[in-house]
């Protein structure tokens, strides 16, 4: 009991990073039907900054640099990579673009951060607390609610501002939001900028428990992207959902059936959903009028 | 008369330039190809070893080089990567025309790659990379002569030292093994299971991870769950981190027994306190206790203004792989692949080296110049690697000889 009890906890507590990745995904797809797959390279660039900022004004003043820092950098991607295309209607150009971003961004990170992996210190200790026979880290726990929290926040402000609302309203259809005044392009920029904030951010919740390096993003941003798949990439709740799934279905088939298949089942899982429910878990089905 | 004037100059900048180029050929460096991951996750391991090599290259030219000209190193980053070691292998060969090459930390990289060193000819010593079938992998009586040596400790003597470190000297009775998915692990895992069962034991868990997989608590569970009283491992840095790291959180703190790859800087680094107490096999420890371990320690601190070494075992056994193959140079008298690799099989010189002093260290049938009772255990304390036993590296034991054939 007790066992399952600490997978479940672990499980958690990596679902959840995997889930806060996803939900960038799924904002700038909510807005563009377009991704961001220099997703886990934003979560890296977040955390690399995180770290040389913080060794110069401390934890705390780091996170409002490395949010704005994340705006700016999601802002780049969408005018170099997916403006282009989608201007020309391209159907896969920001594919390309997005992914060679990502790579450009990894090299570059490799230039000035080194290819080792470093260490992020954690700002709330190091020493695992035990409730109840379940040890979890501080760190897990403040990337649980930081993550929830984020998440929370990013929809009051869809919710509640009116920015907030030309965003969903673009979501729900570009050419009548258009129609109405909205500045449908400033407002794709903007989900942008807001889903790899959202990425930076993690990378800096993340950085401590998981390792730190110019690496650091490729496996991360593939994995949340399944999740984005399982949970479906409209549904905000899809994501967090699917990212539990993926982290507690790791976790007990690595200890109740081998550890050699522990990535099994989470890709069995994404073939089902594909198959029998391709909008994911919680999406909503879209018909694509021609 | 001024159209003369210049025709002159012209003659005796021709002749000069002729002459000069002359000279060049007279001396023309010997090439040496130098490969390893310069970048991505093994690369500590690998800029140690060039740094190694580029050490010796530079006092072997100070002193005059081989055979009168200086020695060169042709660098190429193979990043770790299978296909990217075969391009370079073939270009080192056919482009650069290199007399040998030194380096592999990768045992997959070093499998691709080195055949097409032996169809041309050309001696490869093997300096890091420790998989078990390297040195065999062209031994007859697959192919008549083999181009490949190596001055690292192979699979098979680091797993036998591990498994003797555990249960014999240290009295565990119950060992998990955790290994990684990739060819190193997997292999390792093999080596280490083989010399268990030589002591009629049986892992009472063994478990598997992948590259960048962050938390081990599933694998730590099991192995917790089956009752292990020590873990051993073949895995590289950074998930090596984790296991350390992991344990921690679970507070479940049993020895880490492994590899020598727990002596990389990215374990130390990442895993802090939570890695103090790793043992693993190490062929050099940076401690100088004797005058040339110093001089070389002194030396890579100075050239590469560092404190720590990132990889000492990688540097050490780069330097050495440079003496090795001077030597044979010298001995064979030219820099003819097949007569390099004669000399390299009956070395008359007695080499005085950092890992070790290697009299006679290859013969035809033996081209592994690390045997089992040179490496030492090493144990990571405060964000180092020191001797785990003081009496392994004290007095007559500092410096461990190969028994002679």
């Amino acid at each position: 009991m007790q066992i399952l009890a600490q997978l479940l906890v672990s499980g958690v507590a990596v679902g959840m990073i995997y889930g806060v990745i996803a939900f960038g995904y799924q904002l700038t797809f909510a807005t563009s039907k377009t991704l961001n797959f220099g997703q886990g390279e934003a979560l890296m660039l977040g955390a690399l900054v995180g770290l040389t900022v913080a060794s110069f004004v401390g934890y705390w003043v780091m996170l409002p640099i490395v949010l704005a820092f994340g705006l700016l950098q999601g802002a780049v991607v969408e005018r170099l990579g997916v403006r282009p295309a989608i201007k020309s209607k391209s159907e896969s150009g920001w594919i390309m673009a997005t992914i060679a971003l990502g790579i450009i961004f990894k090299n570059l990170a490799e230039n000035i951060w080194g290819r080792d992996d470093l260490k992020f210190p954690s700002p709330i200790g190091e020493r695992s607390i035990e409730v109840m026979g379940v040890r979890v880290l501080p760190m897990e726990i403040a990337i649980v609610a930081g993550a929830l929290a984020m998440m929370l926040a990013v929809e009051l402000f869809n919710r509640r501002s009116v920015f907030g609302k030309a965003v969903v309203a673009t979501a729900n259809d570009r050419d009548a939001a258009g129609l109405m005044g909205i500045n449908t392009g400033q407002v794709i920029t903007f989900s942008f900028a807001l889903s790899s904030m959202v990425a930076a951010l993690a990378g800096v919740l993340v950085a401590p428990v998981t390792l730190t390096g110019a690496t650091m993003g490729s496996a991360l941003g593939l994995k949340a992207f399944a999740v984005a798949i399982i949970g479906g990439l409209n549904s905000g709740l899809g994501v967090v959902v699917g990212g539990l799934i993926l982290g507690i279905t790791e976790n007990l088939t690595g200890y109740y059936l081998s550890t050699g298949y522990k990535d099994v089942p989470g890709l069995v899982l994404l073939l089902l959903v594909l198959s029998f429910k391709p909008s994911g878990l919680f999406g909503k089905k879209t018909i694509k009028k021609v | 008369m001024r159209p003369n004037r210049r025709n002159l100059l012209l003659a005796a900048a021709l002749s000069a330039g002729l002459s000069f180029g002359f000279r060049a050929e007279a001396q023309a460096p010997i090439k040496i190809g130098l490969t390893g991951p310069f970048t991505g996750g093994s690369s500590s391991m690998g800029v140690s070893m060039r740094d190694g090599v580029k050490l010796a290259i530079a006092e072997i030219n100070k002193a005059g080089g081989v055979l009168g000209r200086p020695l060169v190193a042709v660098e190429r980053d193979d990043e770790a990567r299978n296909e990217v070691g075969v391009q370079i292998a073939q270009e080192l060969i056919n482009k650069e025309r290199v007399v040998a090459t030194l380096g592999f930390i990768n045992t997959g990289v070093a499998l691709a790659s080195q055949r097409f060193y032996q169809e041309a000819e050309i001696p490869v010593i093997n300096n890091v990379a420790t998989g078990t079938v390297i040195a065999q992998q062209f031994a007859a009586p697959k192919e008549k002569t083999n181009y490949v040596f190596r001055t690292a400790a192979n699979d098979i003597i680091q797993s036998g030292m591990i498994v003797e470190e555990a249960v014999t000297r240290r009295g565990f009775k119950k060992p998990a093994i955790l290994a990684d998915s990739t060819n190193y692990g997997q292999l390792g895992r093999e080596d280490l299971e083989r010399a268990l069962a030589a002591k009629g034991m049986k892992a009472v868990a063994t478990e598997k991870f992948n590259i960048k997989d962050t938390d081990m608590t599933a694998q730590l569970l099991r192995a917790k769950e089956a009752g292990a009283d020590v873990i051993l491992t073949y895995g590289i840095g950074p998930e090596l981190a984790q296991i350390a790291n992991g344990q921690a959180k679970l507070g479940w703190k049993v020895p880490l027994v492994g590899s020598w790859t727990l002596s990389m800087s990215s374990f130390i680094d990442t895993a802090g306190p939570n890695g103090d107490g790793a043992v693993m096999p190490q062929t050099f420890i940076q401690l100088p206790n004797t005058p040339k371990r110093r001089a070389f320690i002194e030396a890579y601190q100075a050239a590469y203004k560092v404190e720590r070494m990132p990889s000492p075992v990688s540097a050490a056994q780069g330097y050495d792989s440079v003496l090795l193959l001077a030597a044979a140079i010298k001995q064979a008298g030219s820099t003819d692949g097949a007569k390099v690799r004669a000399a390299l099989e009956d070395l008359k010189e007695r080499v005085d080296g950092v890992v070790t002093v290697y009299d006679r260290p290859f013969t035809a049938a033996d081209h592994e110049a690390i045997s089992g009772n040179i490496p030492v255990f090493g144990v990571v304390r405060d964000g180092r690697v020191v001797p785990a036993h003081e009496e392994d590296v004290a007095g007559e034991n500092a410096m461990r000889v190969k028994p002679r054939a």
